[in-house]
């Protein structure tokens, strides 16, 4: 299969910068995949699980969202947060989204706020099970 | 006069004072470090981000986005960031006597005040300011999700109206030597000049969703930014202070060290003499 450039951008870092074969995003309307010779595009992102192919092995990242900047050179991610499946820590989320529960279910705070802090915890323990 | 020992024991205590300074000076040099790096690996998301919204403002409706909605100044919200942690120097004191400066000339009871980091918070809190909210305890793991918390919290205020404009007030590094402290409009967002078209490309959704969704965003870098300078700011600041706190640690040693020997030096010369006089007195007899 023919690579193509990928480039996740943080505002912590670059994450990652590496010839991939295949890429899977979290579009707003589902999932999106992207291989070499795509269109350009500019497609949001919502929390979930990006996929990469590289060398013929799966990485997986949990995001919160972000931007896919595709271009005929390369793909850019731009996310405001990607951790990679074995970096999660899984304690910290366990407890952001017991956290987040709590708020809700009080009614006390903001309940989109609260919803969207769910899913991100829910997200970030799930791709943490891919590794 | 103070005696020998009450020399030594001072001695003694400065220099374990000396040596406390000496690691924090060195604590502060890594974490400056750190955090240099940091604001050197935020800046290619900065910038790629406005280069995509900068790309997409030609061809969207204006007045459809709130954060950059211009409206008359009734009330104020200033966004002041200080340190968890004092033995900085002037790091905290001079941003607060600025920012009270600043909430004085636009009126206190038009201000509405969020206090980033302790210092500034237990300051104006004490003197009932209007503190709306406040975050501490937080710089030792600073990470882009305080931003993304502060973001939203100013956005809130912002969209709905109960301030029409949102400054921040923070330490700006210029250098390892100098900080200066500098007063920015937050909000409403400015977007002017090199606006650039590119190529036929896709959308998903539509370019006006796309530029609502990214103009937040690009609040929360900015206020991602304005934490790092500050926190590069405080270290510099820090490492500074007690740099010089161990330098003066060092010369006053060596002034009761210089005391001290001479003290020991009269006592000797004292006892010499004594006991030369009683030999003197024993000879005669």
């Amino acid at each position: 299969m023919k690579s193509f450039l990928l480039e996740i951008v943080t505002p912590d870092k670059l994450l990652d910068k590496s010839e991939v074969t295949y890429v899977r995003c979290p579009g707003m309307d589902g999932l999106f995949g992207v291989m070499n010779g795509h269109i350009p595009a500019l497609i949001a992102m919502k929390t979930g699980e990006i996929k990469v192919t590289k060398d013929g092995k799966d990485l997986f990242f949990a995001t919160s969202g972000g931007y896919a900047d595709i271009s005929i050179e390369k793909v850019e991610l731009l996310v405001e947060t990607a951790e990679q499946a074995d970096e999660i820590d899984v304690k910290r989320a366990a407890l952001a989204q017991d956290k987040a529960k709590e708020h809700m279910s009080k009614g006390d705070v903001d309940y989109i706020q609260s919803k969207a802090k769910l899913d991100r915890a829910v997200n970030r323990l799930a791709v943490a099970k891919r590794h | 006069m103070a005696n020998l020992k009450d020399i030594r024991d001072r001695i003694k205590s400065i220099r374990n004072i000396q040596q406390v300074t000496k690691a924090m000076k060195m604590v502060a040099a890594a974490k400056l470090r750190r955090a240099q790096e940091r604001m050197e690996q935020a800046r290619p998301y900065e910038e790629r981000l406005s280069q995509v919204i900068h790309s997409l403002l030609p061809d969207v409706d204006r007045e459809l986005l709130p954060l950059l909605d211009v409206r008359e100044v009734k009330r104020v919200c200033m966004v002041l960031v200080t340190s968890d942690r004092g033995l900085a120097g002037s790091f905290n004191s001079s941003i607060i006597r600025r920012a009270e400066d600043e909430i004085t000339a636009f009126g206190r009871e038009a201000t509405d005040l969020i206090c980033i980091g302790r210092r500034g918070r237990d300051y104006f809190r004490k003197r009932d300011y209007n503190v709306v909210s406040d975050y501490a305890d937080f710089w030792n793991e600073l990470s882009f999700t305080h931003a993304m918390e502060f973001g939203e919290d100013v956005i809130e205020m912002f969209v709905s109206g109960k301030v029409d404009e949102v400054h921040v007030i923070f330490n700006w590094f210029k250098s390892v030597g100098t900080q200066e402290i500098h007063v920015e409009r937050l909000l409403p967002l400015v977007y002017e000049g090199e606006e650039q078209t590119l190529s036929e490309r896709l959308y998903e959704p539509s370019k006006d969703e796309l530029v609502r969704s990214l103009i937040p965003r690009h609040m929360n870098v900015e206020m991602w930014k304005y934490l790092l300078e500050s926190y590069a700011s405080e270290q510099a600041a820090r490492m500074v202070a007690m740099d010089n706190a161990t330098e003066n640690a060092g010369e006053l040693i060596h002034d009761l060290r210089l005391e001290f020997n001479k003290l020991r030096q009269a006592a000797i010369t004292k006892e010499v003499l004594e006991i030369i006089s009683g030999a003197e007195a024993l000879r005669v007899q």
